[in-house]
C-alpha cells in the first residue's frame, strides 16, 4: 500500500527562459516583432498605437475612434466588413485603454492573408459613417448606465477617481451624457492625428512562416501612412489626493464593494519586482492572506484579491472585493490588520516558499503558448519600453527576496495610513 | 486532430493521455459525472456547493491548495447542470503532485464541520455576488422554472435560494460523496509532455487501489413536450427593460444538436449575424440582442435575449424577434451564409483547443459523452449541415407553444 500522507517530490522549476522576440525595423518605420512559437496553425496580430484616452481632448473620443474604425471605409460599409471577417472566421478586436490603442486580429493561419487585406483598409481608412456612431452612442449609453447601476463599478470609479483626481487622464471615467453631442469628426480627426506608420509597434504571434510575416510587412510595413508619434511626455498634471474614506450609497445593495489603495509607480521603478511578490503574499493568488482570512476563515465574500495596476506613466496598488453588506466593517478592519502584519512581522520562510514556487509556475504559466507570449511582450512594450531585463529582475526577486526586504517594502507603500478606502453599498461603514 | 490513447483501470476509471511535447506544464482533468440536474430538488445548489468542500482538505492530506502552490502548480473548479470539473496545470516534472491530491479527494474527504459552515457562506456571497446583487442577475432563476416544470434544469446550478444552501448538513455531504464520487463516475485526462506507459504506471499507482462504488443510476424525469407558450412578467430595479424567449431544443447526441447550434450563430454569432444586422443596426429596435443554446446533455434551451432601444416597448420588441426567426422558418438559407457560420464555427472551435487544460477538459467532456475521439470529428459534423436541415430544425424549434417568454420590466419610479 502507499502512503497517502507523504507528498510525492517536488521539483522547482529553474531554468525559465523569456523568449526575445525577432523585431524588425520595417521600411516605414514600425516596429515588428515576431513571436513564432505553437502547434496550432493559428496566428495573431496587434497594432499598438500611442493613442489612449489621455491623449483625447474629449471623454470617449479615444474608445469611439477605436470602435468605430471598423464600421465602415471609403469603400465598404460596415455591413460588408463584418461579413467579410465572420466569413473568413478571423475575431477583430479594436479597443483603447488609458495609454494605448491596440488593433487585435486573430486569424487562422491560412486565412492571413484575407485578414490582413480588409485589415488595411479599416485601420487606414476609416470613414466613420453618421448612422454607425448613432448606433454606437445609443449601445454604448445603455451599457454603461447598467454597468453604472453595479456597486462593483461605483467603487471602482470611486476610488480611481481619488488616487488620481477626476481630471487625471488615469482618473478620469465617462458618464452616459458624455456620449451626447459627440460628433464623427471628433473621431476623423482623432484617427487622423494619432493612428499612423510612425511611432506604431507590430506583434505577430502564432505558426508562422516567412509568407505571413511578408504578408504583414507588405500591408502595413512598407509606405509611410500617417503618424501615431504624440508628445509621448507628461502630458498631464500633478495628481492631487482626495478624502482617504470614502462611500457611495447604493439604495437595498446586499454586498458592499470594497476598494482600498493608493496610487503608485510603473513596472520600471526599482521597488516594483519586490513589492509584487509581497503583493502575491497579501492577495495575489488563492492561499494568499486575505483570501486566506476573508474568504476561508470567515466566509465574508466569494473573493478577495490585491493587485498591483499599472500604465505606462504611473501605476495603483489596489485590494478589491465584494462582501455581505453586514460584514463591511469586519472586512476593512481585517484588511487593515493584514496590511499591518505585511508590514510588522517577517513572512515565515514556509510560507515564502510557497509563494516563491506559486510564482515560478505562474511565469512559466504566462508564456505557454504563442499569444501568452505576446501578451507578454505587449505589457514589455507598453510599461517597460521593451526592457527584456525587467523580467530577470523579476525572476530574481522571486528567488532572493528576503523577509525583511518584504517588510520593508510593505512599510513604504502599504501602510494602511496612506490608503484609500472606499465603500459602495447599502450602509456608510465610515 | 487532437490524438490520445485511453485505458480503464479495474475501478472503471476511464483515463486519457495526450501527448504535447512542446510545453513544460502538464494539465490534468478530472471530470466527475455529477451536476446540478442530480440534486434533491430540496438541497439545490448542492453539487456547487461540494465543489468548494472538495478544496478543504481530504482524508489523508489536510490542505489540497497548499502542496498545488507549492509545486508551482495552479488549479480551479466549475459545476454545470451536467458534470463537476476539477482541473489542475503545473510543470511536467510535479505531475505526481496532481495524482497524489485528486486520488486522496476521490478516496475521501476530510468532512470538516468547519470547512462546510465557511463554504455555505462563501456560496451565499456568490450567490449574492452572482445573481442577487446585479441588474438582471436572476434572470436565470426566473426563466428556468419557467421553460421546464419536471426536469432537474428547472434550477440553475447556484441552487433554487440561499436557504437551501445554507440548510446543507454534514451528512448529507457525506451521502452525496458516496453516491457520486467515484473511479467508475469519473474521466481522468492527462496532457502534456508524458506517455502512455508514465500516466499508466501513475493511475495504477494512485488511483487503483479506491474501490469502484455502487451507484445507482439516476433515472432523470423527462421534461414532456410543451403545449401553449408560457408567459411571465416582472418588474425590478433595472436601468431597462429587457426580454428573454427560450425554446427547448434536443439533447446533445440528437443529430440535430449540430445543426440547433448553428441556427443560433446565424442568428447571433459575430457582427454579421442576422438578429445584429437587422434589429440592432438597421431597424434601431435593439441596443443589444443575443442567441445561444444552454448546450446541456439532456434537452436544453435555445435562448434569444435583448435589450430593446429607447422606446421600444418589450411587446414590439418580441414582434420584431419572431420576424426574424420567421424567415429561418420560410426560407432556406444562402449557400454564402451557411458557409460563414461554418468558417466561423470551425475557427471558434479551433482556436478553443490552443492550450492543454482546454484540449484535457475537452477531451474528457467528449468521452463522458460517449467517446473521446468526437472531438475530432465534430468539425466534419458540422460541415455535413445543409440549408434543408438549418429549416427543418428552425421549424420544430420555432413554435409559439415550445416557448417561454420572459418581460423584464425596468421598474419607472426608480431615482
Amino acid at each position: 500500500m502507499i502512503n497517502r500522507t507523504i507528498a510525492p517530490p517536488i521539483y522547482l522549476t529553474d531554468g525559465i527562459n523569456f523568449p526575445k522576440p525577432s523585431c524588425i525595423e520595417l521600411p516605414n518605420g514600425s516596429k515588428l516583432l515576431i513571436i513564432n512559437e505553437g502547434d496550432v496553425d493559428v496566428c495573431r496580430l496587434d497594432i499598438i498605437f500611442n493613442a489612449g484616452s489621455r491623449y483625447q481632448q474629449r471623454k470617449l473620443v479615444a474608445m469611439g475612434t477605436m470602435s468605430l474604425m471598423a464600421e465602415g471605409t471609403a469603400s465598404k460599409s460596415s455591413q460588408e466588413i463584418s461579413e467579410y471577417f465572420d466569413f473568413w472566421g478571423s475575431f477583430i478586436g479594436i479597443s483603447a485603454d488609458k495609454d494605448f490603442a491596440k488593433v487585435t486580429a486573430y486569424s487562422l493561419t491560412k486565412y492571413l492573408p484575407q485578414t490582413l487585406q480588409m485589415l488595411e483598409e479599416v485601420v487606414k481608412q476609416p470613414s466613420f459613417p453618421e448612422t454607425e456612431l448613432d448606433v454606437w452612442k445609443r449601445r454604448g449609453k445603455q451599457t454603461l448606465t447598467v454597468e453604472m447601476d453595479k456597486t462593483s463599478t461605483l467603487a471602482r470609479m470611486e476610488f480611481f477617481k481619488t488616487i488620481f483626481g477626476s481630471e487625471h487622464p488615469y482618473g478620469a471615467f465617462a458618464v452616459p451624457s458624455d456620449y451626447d453631442g459627440l460628433s464623427h469628426i471628433d473621431m476623423a480627426n482623432y484617427h487622423k492625428s494619432h493612428i499612423g506608420s510612425q511611432g506604431a509597434t507590430i506583434i505577430l504571434s502564432g505558426k508562422l512562416s516567412d509568407g505571413e510575416i511578408n504578408a504583414v510587412t507588405k500591408h502595413f510595413g512598407e509606405t509611410n501612412w500617417g503618424s501615431s508619434n504624440v508628445n509621448q511626455g507628461n502630458c498631464f498634471g500633478n495628481i492631487e489626493l482626495g478624502t482617504k474614506q470614502l462611500f457611495v450609497p447604493k439604495q437595498g445593495a446586499l454586498q458592499s464593494a470594497i476598494r482600498v489603495g493608493r496610487e503608485l509607480f510603473n513596472r520600471s521603478h526599482p521597488d516594483y519586482p519586490d513589492l509584487a511578490v509581497a503583493n502575491t503574499i497579501l492577495g495575489g493568488y488563492f492561499g494568499s492572506r486575505l483570501m486566506k482570512n476573508i474568504r476561508e476563515d470567515k466566509g465574508y465574500t466569494y473573493g478577495i484579491g490585491s493587485y498591483l495596476l499599472t500604465f505606462r506613466d504611473g501605476g495603483a496598488f489596489i485590494i478589491s472585493t465584494d462582501v455581505g453588506a453586514g460584514y463591511t466593517q469586519q472586512t476593512l478592519q481585517e484588511v487593515r490588520n493584514e496590511l499591518n502584519r505585511l508590514i510588522s512581522e517577517p513572512v515565515p520562510d514556509d510560507e515564502l516558499d510557497r509563494v516563491r514556487s506559486y510564482l515560478l509556475g505562474e511565469a512559466l504559466r504566462s508564456l505557454n503558448g504563442p499569444f501568452a507570449i505576446a501578451d507578454n511582450i505587449m505589457s514589455l512594450h507598453n510599461f517597460n519600453n521593451l526592457d527584456y531585463d525587467f523580467y530577470n529582475r523579476l525572476m530574481n526577486s522571486i528567488r532572493t527576496i528576503t523577509p525583511q526586504r518584504i517588510m520593508e517594502v510593505a512599510t513604504k507603500w502599504l501602510s494602511p495610513e496612506t490608503l484609500v478606502e472606499c465603500v459602495a453599498g447599502a450602509e456608510n461603514p465610515f | 486532430m487532437i490524438s490520445f490513447d485511453r485505458f480503464t483501470l479495474d475501478n472503471g476509471l476511464r483515463v486519457i493521455v495526450h501527448n504535447d511535447p512542446s510545453t513544460p506544464l502538464v494539465s490534468v482533468n478530472l471530470l466527475y459525472n455529477v451536476g446540478s440536474k442530480h440534486e434533491d430538488s430540496n438541497r439545490t445548489g448542492f453539487a456547487h456547493l461540494f465543489e468548494h468542500l472538495m478544496f478543504g482538505g481530504s482524508v489523508n492530506v489536510p490542505s489540497y491548495d497548499d502542496p498545488i502552490e507549492r509545486a508551482s502548480g495552479e488549479n480551479n473548479a466549475f459545476t454545470s447542470s451536467d458534470i463537476t470539473n476539477y482541473y489542475i496545470t503545473l510543470p511536467k516534472q510535479n505531475i505526481e503532485t496532481a495524482f497524489w491530491l485528486e486520488s486522496d479527494r476521490m478516496l475521501s474527504l476530510a468532512f470538516s464541520q468547519q470547512s462546510l459552515d465557511v463554504q455555505k457562506s462563501v456560496v451565499v456571497e456568490e450567490f449574492n455576488q452572482r445573481y442577487l446583487n446585479q441588474p438582471y442577475g436572476d434572470v436565470w432563476l426566473l426563466l428556468r422554472p419557467l421553460a421546464y416544470k419536471v426536469h432537474p434544469y428547472r434550477w440553475p446550478t447556484i441552487g433554487k435560494e440561499p436557504a437551501h444552501i445554507t440548510d446543507a448538513t454534514l451528512d448529507e455531504v457525506k451521502a452525496f460523496f458516496f453516491k457520486h464520487y467515484a473511479p467508475n463516475n469519473a474521466i481522468l485526462c492527462v496532457a502534456g509532455d508524458c506517455s502512455v506507459a508514465q500516466i499508466e504506471e501513475l493511475a495504477n499507482k494512485w488511483f487503483g487501489s479506491i474501490p469502484r462504488r455502487n451507484l445507482s443510476p439516476m433515472v432523470l424525469p423527462k421534461e414532456p413536450a410543451q403545449e401553449a407558450q408560457r408567459r411571465l412578467e416582472v418588474k425590478r430595479n433595472v436601468p431597462f427593460d429587457s426580454i428573454y424567449i427560450a425554446y427547448h431544443m434536443c439533447h446533445k447526441l440528437h443529430p440535430d444538436y449540430a445543426t440547433t447550434d448553428l441556427i443560433s450563430d446565424i442568428l447571433a454569432n459575430g457582427k454579421s449575424s442576422r438578429l445584429f444586422q437587422s434589429l440592432v443596426k438597421r431597424q434601431n429596435l435593439f441596443s443589444s440582442i443575443d442567441a445561444f443554446i444552454t448546450g446541456d446533455i439532456d434537452e436544453g434551451l435555445f435562448v434569444i435575449t435583448g435589450r430593446p432601444a429607447d422606446g421600444v416597448n418589450l411587446l414590439q420588441a418580441e414582434e420584431a424577434i419572431y420576424s426574424e426567426l420567421g424567415s429561418l422558418v420560410d426560407e432556406l438559407v444562402e449557400n454564402y451564409e451557411l458557409h460563414k457560420v461554418l468558417n466561423r464555427f470551425e475557427s471558434t472551435f479551433t482556436f478553443g483547443l490552443t492550450s492543454t487544460t482546454e484540449k484535457a477538459m475537452n477531451l474528457c467532456y467528449n468521452e463522458l459523452l460517449g467517446d473521446a475521439d468526437l472531438l475530432n470529428r465534430t468539425v466534419e459534423i458540422y460541415r455535413r449541415i445543409s440549408p434543408q436541415d438549418i429549416q427543418r430544425v428552425a421549424r420544430s424549434l420555432f413554435r409559439k407553444e415550445n416557448s417561454s417568454v420572459l418581460h423584464y420590466y425596468a421598474e419607472q419610479d426608480r431615482q
